[in-house]
């Protein structure tokens, strides 16, 4: 991290010292100073309720700004499409390329496709605060498609996300009165089944979908821990490495691995996951184009009717390419894979995609 | 009070005081006189001549109505049946003021008669010039984006650090305003000048109440302030200014159809395809890297290079909501504007219509003397305090400023009328 001209800190400091403190994580004044002004707001309203001294409170929380503790854990909420998700400590917090891509996939759909049945089940794998499904679970409805009824299911290894996910779930359904949230229940369960596994107390996912009777679903979303050990200590920022769970970060896997497979490690498992459970589409999120590039391979490996790579921004169509025979859309970094079968090609508007992917390929 | 036995003195020399008529001023500016409200007004020929074409017009379409009945026949003569009611009324009025005027003026007149059409003149007047103020509103039409909320827009100009000071208090002026007059206001946008909370860099108010935009349109224009501001150490009088904008507020999704805008025809269409959105992102890795806080959202208008900047939510959609928001309102007011322009531009060779654009200083809110003058108007208030707290003098002036508008388009009108 280049070191902060001492002018920016000086001419900070002047003008407000707790701004001088924001700006060591904000790295730039005019963030710092909005950063600040929500940390105000936050700091008076809740002594609105506390009915105490709000100057001391903006202080610690702009201290612990500081030290890079995540402006998200300290007022408790980020903004996930147009949903405010709460956040708290040892839970990822929602990144807003995640609600990009969760609301481009939900456009996708085929409001015409009849051949969507009339239940349509999700999985969300890896849930973390439950973000995608429920935003996935808010969006969906507004596209009218024949779909008249959702089952979602989020799942997350750690107890503390499947409480936080349940906590956002009713926290919506009062305040927003999203009907399609009723249908939605998070579990907890490890992805891996026992012998693979790192953490061998929490139930593998297919035994607990065998416990709900339910082993079959037809979507699968998922942001797993993609990030390798030396993407973790080089690329990703202070606040990140050092208050964000690991676990949600980094996949946990045997020694001996090489770097990158190390960050690949969930996604061969999702889509043996999806294959078990008849998944017809799959959206993952990846970390760059080269690790979408490596996911998209595995993908075809198990047979899938068409692999798409999306990029961050994704507002027009001008800029597609091709690599292979894998369409990348948008541009920026990589940032998610979509799979799907055969059945489900027309539910996405894809259905002259086997062509069009077999000419580009030839 | 007489019949106390003792009265202290300084009781004693109040009630004089109070009995001893007015006070003297010493102020530059004149009160307005009584003899200023004796002449009236003049109508202009060109509108009583549009009145009465009107008027006719009404008269063939009420026979028309009589011989065979049509609902859209009826709606157009009930829309002009306002004016033929005013025009009425006026000729009534100004029938009673001339025969007066003839008889104050008749030489022979009996002395007992004249003394009662003087007594009955002042109110003759009054009753032909409100009869005149209700024809001329009849006749102006409706300004096209008068049921809309607003977005007001105050930026400091000239001055340096007092004006941003004086812009902040512009904007709390407004808010109180609104607050007392059951106006539902919101900030959109509120930048401090170096983090100071009094001074403003940019501030961005949306009145969301219909029909804000044809109480407040007014207020567009450059205001004025001369104070010795808060940063003066030598205690020197400073002038210097704060630019507001108002703007029409359109509704972010047009259910019905009225506005267009998705007619390419229409003032509010905007074609997606001509903006460009930059969402601010942080350099390097993206995802589950970082985990960053910045939300805001800018977009270009690519064949203007109007460029809107928002980032004061931390939801990333609400800003891009907004930032549409603003962006639309700006473009209608730009296209309308130029339009304005135009039609100015013919009818200068007409009359030298004297228009104030956004450009031109509107107000003086002078603190030493504690006057506000409105350069349109012509009207003069006091109480600083008062006003800056949205006072009732605010209302005063303001409503003195609209006059003001509807006579200038009335001129407008005129002007077109007899350049036809």
């Amino acid at each position: 991290m280049p070191r902060l001209p001492s002018r920016l800190v000086a001419q900070a400091s002047q003008r407000n010292p707790l701004l001088a403190l924001v700006l060591r994580t904000c790295r730039d004044p005019t963030s710092a100073a909005l950063e600040l002004k929500w940390l105000r707001d936050y700091a008076v309203q809740h002594c609105v309720h506390t009915r105490g001294n709000w100057r001391p409170l903006l202080f610690r929380l702009c201290a612990a700004r500081s030290r890079g503790y995540p402006l998200q854990y300290l007022l408790g909420s980020e903004f996930f499409g147009d949903l405010e998700i709460k956040c708290k400590p040892g839970v990822l917090i929602p990144r807003s390329e995640t609600a990009t891509a969760v609301t481009h996939f939900v456009n996708q759909f085929n409001p015409a496709a009849f051949n969507l049945p009339p239940r349509l089940r999700v999985l969300d794998l890896c849930t973390g605060t439950g973000c995608i499904s429920l935003l996935f679970a808010h969006l969906f409805p507004k596209q009218r498609t024949p779909v008249k009824a959702l089952q979602i299911v989020g799942v997350d290894i750690a107890p503390e996300a499947v409480q936080l996910a349940e906590e956002n779930r009713r926290a919506l359904l009062d305040q927003a009165a999203i009907s399609s949230l009723q249908n939605l229940r998070y579990i907890q369960a490890d992805l891996f089944p026992p012998e693979e596994s790192q953490q061998t107390s929490v139930p593998s996912l297919i035994g607990r979908l065998e416990a709900l009777g339910q082993l079959e679903w037809d979507v699968i979303l998922s942001n797993p821990p993609y990030i390798s050990p030396n993407g973790f200590n080089r690329d990703t920022s202070r606040s990140v490495r050092n208050f964000e769970p690991k676990l949600a970060l980094v996949p946990m896997a045997a020694n001996g691995l090489a770097d990158a497979d190390h960050g690949d490690v969930f996604y061969p498992r999702i889509l043996e996951i999806a294959d078990q459970v008849g998944g017809k589409v799959v959206l993952l999120e990846v970390a760059d184009l080269d690790q979408a590039e490596r996911v998209a391979a595995m993908a075809l490996r198990y047979d899938w009717e068409g692999v798409e790579i999306w990029r961050d921004e994704l507002f027009s169509h001008d800029d597609t390419k091709y690599i292979g025979r894998i369409r990348v859309l948008g541009t920026g970094h990589g940032r998610s894979v979509l799979c799907w079968r055969k059945a489900a090609s027309s539910w996405l508007r894809r259905d002259g995609e086997s062509n069009t992917t077999g000419v580009a390929s030839g | 009070m007489f019949y106390t036995p003792w009265i202290c003195t300084r009781c004693l020399v109040r009630t004089t005081r109070r009995l001893g008529g007015r006070q003297l001023r010493w102020h530059s500016s004149a009160a307005p006189t009584l003899a200023s409200t004796s002449t009236s007004k003049p109508i202009y020929p060109a509108l009583l001549e549009r009145a009465r074409a009107i008027s006719k017009e009404h008269a063939s379409l009420s026979q028309q109505l009589a011989e065979n009945f049509d609902t859209k026949t009826a709606k157009k003569a009930g829309e002009l049946a306002t004016v033929v009611d005013a025009l009425k009324q006026w000729e009534a009025a100004n029938d009673a003021y001339t025969e007066l005027s003839t008889l104050i003026h008749d030489s022979k007149t009996d002395p007992e008669l004249l003394a009662l059409a003087s007594d009955d003149l002042p109110s003759t007047t009054t009753a032909l010039e409100s009869a005149t103020a209700t024809l001329t509103q009849t006749l102006v039409p409706k300004h096209p984006f008068a049921s809309f909320p607003c977005l007001i827009e105050i930026r400091p100009g000239a001055g340096g650090g007092e004006a941003s000071i004086f812009a902040a208090d512009l904007l709390r002026m407004y808010t109180a305003y609104c607050a007392a007059h059951n106006l539902r206001a919101q900030l959109v946008k509120r930048e401090t000048a170096d983090g100071v909370e009094d001074m403003i860099t940019e501030a961005i108010l949306e009145v969301e109440t219909p029909g804000a935009y044809a109480v407040l349109r007014g207020e567009a224009g450059v205001h004025r302030v001369q104070r010795v501001p808060a940063t003066e150490t030598k205690g020197r009088t400073h002038t210097s200014s704060a630019a507001v904008m108002v703007l029409p507020s359109f509704p972010a999704n047009d259910e019905a159809g009225e506005l267009g805008f998705e007619d390419p025809g229409s003032d509010y269409y905007i074609d997606p395809k001509e903006v460009r959105l930059d969402v601010m992102r942080a350099s390097g890795a993206g995802g589950q890297h970082v985990n960053k806080t910045e939300s805001a959202v800018r977009l270009v208008h690519l064949p203007t290079n109007t460029v809107v900047f928002i980032q004061e939510s931390r939801s990333q959609l609400r800003n891009r909501e907004q930032a549409w928001q603003l962006l639309r309102a700006r473009i209608a007011a730009q296209r309308r504007e130029a339009r304005e322009e135009e039609l100015l531009k013919m009818r200068r060779g007409v009359v030298g219509v004297a228009r104030i654009g956004r450009g031109d200083k509107i107000r003086t809110y002078n603190w030493q003397q504690q006057r506000i003058t409105d350069h349109r108007s012509g009207l003069t208030v006091h109480g600083i305090e008062g006003v800056m707290a949205g006072g009732p003098n605010l209302e005063k002036i303001m409503q003195s400023v609209r006059v003001w508008l509807a006579e200038r388009e009335m001129e407008d009108l005129i002007a077109t009328e007899s350049g036809k």
